[in-house]
This record gives structure tokens, sequence and C-alpha cells, in this order.
């Protein structure tokens, strides 16, 4: 852990790339925003090491680009941890993920990331940037969330989150009612894979399936 | 249907119904209106529109609309049922949804109501619901939406009083749904851009801001290019904040908002029994016990129409009706009422319209494919063909295609024509072309596979089973490289089982008619058409000389004898003819086991009749038609070839 300056210079970065997200760079409006009263000389000791500033714009260096993407990570993934494990409220969720970036470190973001199925978006929709964890495919820890693929004939399952490749076949999923919140029971997968979501039964290719990751319900 | 298709749509009072696919809104329709409807299972089958006037109020105009799933388009299907919404003036929609499928229908309920068009929410199939163990709190869902709830069983025809009475008093939805901050502004924005229209501009700043592109045409009608992209970057700035679509994220938080009302207003009891139709429905896709019945269905089908229909019905069709009447009669009359010899020759001659194209149209064709017609409405009504298509999903992927070819495919080996007609189901224009170019080359229709048949099993089940393991061979080769070589993608196989049901006979009897009617209308000119070219190039003495060109391939090559020529050529225009032309060869004990195999093998895989060929023109346009033909052509004759050299040379006794 570090010390209450490496804190608040930690919370910057995350905001940084936060409003960077959102196609903002302003220093202006990144003081604006900040909970830190002091963010302004924050910020200005933190020129030339992990930011610069170019104009009105801020910016990230390598380095800082760096520490920014992991504090990012592991937010995102404690957001993840405590929605799905503890089912916490949605509103909840973000300041309690603000305690535990601090505290998490590489080793333990990993396994939470494999944990949680390698997640590629936290609750809120905002994409998780990657770990080493996430290319390489090892299942040292037992994954809570699994593929529909990784299921046996006759689970059910929530859907945690849905990883499609084209936006074409979310929407389409998402107009049969196939989102993150909604229960399936995998009815069988050979010689197709076939779900039940409410009443309905629905015939998936594997392709589609493997896209579809759930925490089993019971067992 | 097309003719007063205009008329009809100037009249005022509109009732539309929506809902989404295989809910029973076409068999409500039916009883709304008593006129005749297709009623289908299969997604997609319903594409054109319905409609008819209202028994009830004869100034009531009924529009049927194709299943939803959505109102924001994803397929054509869809984005007609929303420019219905959108463009016409309506007075009431009747929403039907499958009430044991709440939670799917009223994510339409929920845009409908955004829409701000006056509705009712119909819970049909209640039956089936309360069987499983669901019971809907009507009145509940009535105060959340403010509109009228009216339970109805469209197939016992329980409740449609009560929802005719309902549509005289229909109202706008008072339900407003908040979406969440970031995308309220953005409504907010986008509704001050926007001009009045039938719907609410609210619902129309939804559709933009969820990305719906079929929306351009409307909006470069009514704004100007300046708001268009003002519009356009209100919704890039609301995008910039989510990785995933903004439909997406909409549709997410539109079934969040409902799962809330769904708590209220629906109980379920656990119903663990397992009815008789969903063990059928569940056995039907077993991957060990789906293929025995696989196999027994296509053996009843084959019964009843590859025996009953072409063989029977065709013998008493053909044999009697216009054998010993219909033909003899129309001889006498038009040779005692019209002098001129060469119209005597073109009515009632060899290749005489009435003895050659509408004797085989109306007493070889239509036998065959009113018994396919109705094993094919069973079989769609019951709800087994889209389990068909999860058996055979694995092996048409790799043919670049999904399990829902499997629909025309299988008409295929009734009519080709008409299956080609069928491709439109289809997603994507890669997968019609593939199932268009494998129906025209090894896919044979019912009237040459009697033929076939009957030929091959003079010879040997050897024979048989090479001609067959010939013609999968083909399919699964030229299917994969097809799928390789055109370009485009396939589709996703997403498809929705609708229960295991007992087929109502009444649907079937009408569905079979208006695909008879459909027959009558688009197929027979094409036949008729065949045989005047056929009558002009005999006239003309170009059937002696194509003969006389193609002698070579045919007896070098193919190692026939040169009478076969003028079959294949036949073959062309009638499919099955070429088929008899060998048939008549076999029994003159011109042709040799191997030679009835080879010429089989060829004229299988070449082109089909010229009917079909007129309709590759038509759903794939000029230039695809030419490039299957040059390709099928002498293809055929290679294939014939290469299976003759190696009949031979392995000295294969047959």
């Amino acid at each position: 852990m570090g010390s209450i300056e490496e804190q608040r210079i930690d919370e910057l970065l995350e905001l940084i790339w936060t409003m960077e997200e959102e196609g903002n760079r302003v220093m202006e409006d990144i003081v604006d925003r900040s909970d830190d009263d002091m963010a302004r000389s924050v910020l200005e000791k933190m020129e030339n090491d992990t930011i610069y500033i170019a104009g009105e714009e801020v910016k990230f260096t390598k380095k800082g680009k760096k520490i920014a993407e992991s504090i990012i990570r592991r937010h995102r993934l404690a957001e993840r941890l405590l929605s799905e494990v503890f089912e916490l409220e949605s509103k909840n969720v973000h300041q309690e993920a603000c305690k535990f970036e601090h505290i998490l470190s590489p080793e333990v973001t990993d396994s939470v990331c494999t944990f949680l199925g390698h997640p590629p978006v936290c609750p809120h929709g905002k994409p998780i940037p990657r770990g080493v964890c996430c290319t390489r495919f090892k299942k040292e820890v037992k994954p809570l969330v699994v593929s529909i693929k990784d299921l046996e004939p006759g689970d059910e399952g929530r859907i945690v989150f849905i990883t499609p490749k084209e936006h074409a076949r979310l929407d389409r999923l998402g107009s049969l009612g196939i989102i993150p919140g909604s229960t399936i029971r995998l009815h069988q997968k050979s010689p197709t894979y076939v779900i039940k979501i409410g009443e309905t039964d629905l015939a998936l290719d594997r392709e589609i399936a493997k896209e579809i990751y759930v925490k089993k319900i019971g067992g | 249907m097309h003719q007063h298709h205009k008329e009809v749509m100037k009249i005022g009072k509109k009732v539309v119904l929506v809902g989404n696919p295989n809910v029973g809104k076409s068999a409500i329709f039916g009883l709304l209106t008593g006129r005749y409807v297709m009623v289908s299972n299969y997604p997609g089958t319903t594409v054109e529109l319905m409609q008819g006037y209202a028994t009830f109020d004869k100034e009531t105009l009924l529009i049927d609309t194709p299943g939803v799933n959505s109102l924001l388009p994803m397929s054509e299907d869809e984005k007609v049922t929303r420019d219905i919404l959108l463009n016409e003036e309506i007075e009431t929609v009747i929403q039907v949804v499958d009430a044991k499928n709440l939670r799917r229908g009223l994510l339409i309920t929920i845009q409908l109501a955004e829409m701000g068009l006056p509705f009712i929410l119909n819970l049909n199939m209640e039956d089936e619901a309360r069987s499983r163990g669901i019971s809907i709190d009507s009145k509940k869902l009535s105060e959340e939406f403010g509109v009228d709830t009216v339970a109805t069983v469209a197939t016992q025809k329980k409740g449609i009083n009560n929802l005719v009475q309902k549509i005289r008093d229909s109202r706008a939805s008072s339900y407003r749904m908040e979406y969440s901050r970031d995308i309220e502004e953005g409504i907010k924005k986008i509704e001050g851009i926007l001009p009045d229209t039938n719907i609410s501009k609210r619902s129309i700043a939804l559709m933009l801001i969820a990305g719906d592109k079929s929306l351009s045409e409307w909006l470069y009608k009514h704004l100007s290019k300046k708001d268009i992209s003002r519009i356009e970057k209100i919704r890039l700035d609301i995008q910039r904040g989510y990785d995933e679509p903004l439909g997406y994220i909409i549709n997410t938080q539109r079934l969040e908002c409902l799962d809330g009302i769904l708590e209220k207003a629906v109980t379920r009891s656990e119903t663990d029994t397992f009815t008789i139709s969903e063990k059928i429905g569940s056995l039907s896709m077993h991957p060990v016990f789906g293929v025995p019945i696989l196999i027994f269905v296509l053996f009843l089908m084959y019964k009843f129409v590859g025996e009953f229909g072409a063989q029977t019905m065709v013998d008493y069709f053909e044999g009697v009706i216009f054998g010993e009447y219909v033909n003899p009669w129309s001889i006498k009359v038009v040779e005692a009422l019209i002098p001129v010899g060469i119209i005597q020759e073109l009515l009632v001659g060899q290749y005489g319209i009435i003895t050659m194209a509408l004797t085989y149209a109306l007493a070889i064709i239509l036998p065959v494919l009113a018994t396919f017609f109705i094993a094919f409405g069973i079989l769609e009504d019951s709800g087994y063909l889209p389990r068909l298509a999860i058996m055979v999903n694995r092996a048409f992927n790799v043919i670049g295609l999904n399990g829902k070819a499997v629909l025309p495919m299988v008409l295929g080996l009734g009519c080709d024509t008409m299956a080609t007609m069928t491709t439109r189901i289809l997603e994507t224009r890669k997968e019609r072309i593939i199932v268009t170019l494998l129906l025209a080359l090894a896919v044979p229709c019912s009237a040459q596979l009697g033929v076939i048949l009957g030929m091959l099993s003079g010879v040997s089940l050897k024979a048989g089973i090479i001609w067959a393991g010939v013609m999968i061979m083909v399919l699964l080769v030229i299917g994969y490289l097809a799928s390789l070589i055109v370009p485009g993608k396939g589709s996703d196989f997403i498809l929705e089982l609708p229960p295991i049901r007992m087929p109502h006979l009444e649907n079937i009897v009408v569905k079979t008619l208006a695909r008879i009617e459909w027959y009558l209308k688009e197929a027979v000119p094409l036949f008729i058409l065949g045989t005047l070219i056929l009558f002009t190039f005999d006239k003309i003495g170009l059937l002696s000389v194509i003969e006389e060109a193609a002698s070579p391939v045919v007896v070098g090559f193919l190692g026939l004898p040169r009478e076969a020529t003028a079959a294949f050529l036949i073959g062309f225009l009638r499919r099955d003819y070429g088929a008899a032309g060998l048939f008549a060869l076999q029994m003159d004990g011109m042709l040799d086991p191997i030679q009835i195999l080879v010429s089989l093998v060829t004229m299988t895989l070449f082109v089909p009749c010229i009917a079909n060929f007129f309709m590759i023109i038509k759903e794939r346009g000029v230039k695809i038609a030419i490039l299957m033909v040059s390709f099928i052509f002498p293809f055929a004759f290679i294939i014939g070839g290469i299976l003759n050299f190696l009949l031979r040379y392995f000295e294969v006794v047959l």
C-alpha cells in the first residue's frame, strides 16, 4: 500500500483514464471532476512522470498509462467481483471497489479475473483492460463464471456477460431476452446447443453458446 | 391478394396485429377476418403481409404483420412491421403475446407504449401457460401499462368476442419507462430536432439512439442533413460512455424494468411433470434417438409423397383423367374447331400446350406437389421442422450453411422451382446462392425421383447406393467449394423451437390450398413457356442440330447410345421427361446397367427443368443464373464421364 500521496496520484490517474474514455482530456474539467481539492497541484507534480500537459489537455506518459491501466483493471474487476459474488447493489459497487483497487496484488488480480471468467466489461458496461491471464489458458482457479459450452445439460445459470464478435449478434440475442441477468437452462449440447430461456427453447451454434458466460445456479 | 392491395390501404380504420414469431398471431387474424391465411411455425414463413376486413365490422381493415422480436429492425420482416407502425394511420394495435413467454412479449409492449399508439394486450395461448404453472395477473398488467388485457386461446376460439369488444375502446398506454440519465438527456435533445409524426418523438429518438440504420430513409425525407448529423453526434456522445452498442444497452434496461413488472404480475408454481409433447420434442432432437425419428419421418414422407402421390395419384391423373378423357377430348375439340395444322400441333401435338405442358403440370407434378405440401404442412405445424434443422445443422455447416437451409433443401425433393423461391427465408445472399446452386445441381425433384428410383430398382441396390453416394458427395464437395468461393458470410444459427403440437386439419388444408394456388399462378406459366420453346426448337429443326452436336460427348465420353442425347435435351425442358426418355431406352434393352447408372447420374446433375431456370433468373438475377448453368452443364457431363471411366476401369458389376 502506498503513501497518501501515491493514493491521490492513483485516484487522479483513474479519473484521467475514465474521462479519456469519454473523450475528454481537458485539464480544467479534470480538476473540476476530481474530489481532491489539491488536484491541480498534484497534477503539476505528476507532470513529466506519469502525465504530460499539452496545451489545455492532459495526456498519459507510457509509464502513466501502464499504471492507470492496471488501476482501472483492478477497480473494474473488483466491481465485477462485488456484484457477482456478493451481489452488492450496483450503486454501492463503485465505492466499495475503490477500496479494493488499492489492495489487490497482481497475482490476486489475475486470479479474480480467471475466477470471473475473464470478463470483458465491468457491471456498468465499461471495458476492463485485459491482463496476462486473459490470453493465457490456464485454469488453476476453478472459475465461478463459465461459458455455456462448459455447462452440462440440465445445468442452470444466470447470464453474467456476453462477448460477441459482432454487434448485430448481440442485438439479436438481446431481443430474444438473452442479456446479463437472464436465467437460462442448458437442454442439450449435441447435435446443436439448445437452451431454454423463460418458456422459449432456442437452438444455437456452439460458436454462439461459447460467447455467453453464466454463473451456475445451484450445484 | 396483390391487386386490391393499394385500394385497401386507403381505408381509414386500420387495426394492426403485432407480436413475436409463433404466438398465434395469424390464427387470431384468421378468427377476426375469417379469410384464408397462412399459419406457420417455421420462423420466417410469414413474409408477405396478410390483410382482410374484420367480420365484426366491414369498415375495419386488419393487417397481420410479420413476427418481430423487437421494433428495432434487424431483419427485413422486422422493418416491414416497424414501418407499418411508423407510416400508417392506425386505429388500434393488437399486440398478441404468447402468455407463457410474457417477458419477450412485453419487450415489444414497452416499445408500443413508447410509440403512443392505442393498443390492446392480447395474452394468447393462455392454456399452455396455465398448464406450465404460470399464472398471470392480467389486472396488474392492465394497471402497469394502462391498456386493456384480453386472454385468448386462439386454437379453441376462446376469448375472441371479448377481444373484439375491447378493440373499440383501446387507448394509448400511460406507461413511461425511465432510462439511464445519459440516454434520457439524449432523448430530450433529439426530440427537439424531430418533426411531428404518427408515433411519439420519444420512441423515434430512442430508435435513433439505439442506432437504427433502417430509419435513415425516413430521416432524409423529414430532416435536413445538418439535423441528421446533429442527431448522430448526440448518439455518439452517449455511445462513448459504453463499450457495448447502445441498442443492446437500451434493450437491457428495458428488460431490467420488465423484470420488475413481471415480479408483480406473474406467479409460477413448479410443475415438474413433462408433457408428452415436451417429451417428443426433446427426443426428436436427441443426438441418438433423433436419428431414427428423422429416418422414420422421412420414410413416412416417402410413403405418402413418393408412393401414394407420385405413383398411385399420378397413374390415375395421367393415365385415366388426362389419358382417357382430357387429352383425347381436347384433341377432338381442337381438330374440329381449328383447321390450321400448326395451331393444332401447338395445342395438342407432341409438344403441345395441352398435351404436354398442362398434362405435365397438372397430371404429373400437381399430385406429387399436393401430397408434398400436405406432408410439409404437417411437419411445419407440428413444430418438427426446426428440430430437423437442429439434427442437420452440423452437416450443413460444412457447406457454409446452417440448419435453416434444410427447409428449401427438403422442399427441393418436392419441386426445385418452388424450393428456389423459398430460399428467400435464408438470411444472407451467400446462403441463398449456395442453396440455389445445390438445388439446381444435385437435388432431384419428386417427378424425376420417381422415374430414377423406378429405373434403379430395375438394376440393383448397389447401383442405387452408388447413385445416392455420388449425389451426396457432389452436395458436400460443391457446397464446400461454393462456401469458399461465394463472397459474403453465413448467418448465425439462432433458431426458436416452437413446442411440438398436434397440427390442425383446417390449417393444413388452408395452407396447402394457398400453396397450390401459388403453384398454379407462378409455376404453371413457366411450364407453358418451356413447352413453347421446345415446340419452336422442334419446328425450326434446332432439336436435331443440337442432338447432332452433342452426340460425340454423349457417345464417346459417357459411353451412351446416340438416342440418349434427345433424352438429355428434353431433360432440360422437362426434367422427368428426360428421365422418362432414358426409361424408354432401358425398356427397349438399349442400355446396360453401367449405362443406366451413368445416364441417371448425369441426368440428375444436369440443370433442372426450364421452369427452375427461369426461377433462378427471377430470384438471383441473369448473371448468376448464367454462371450457374455454365458450370452445371459441363460439370454434369464430367462427373458422368468420370463415373463411366471408373466403373469400366474397375470392371464393376452392378
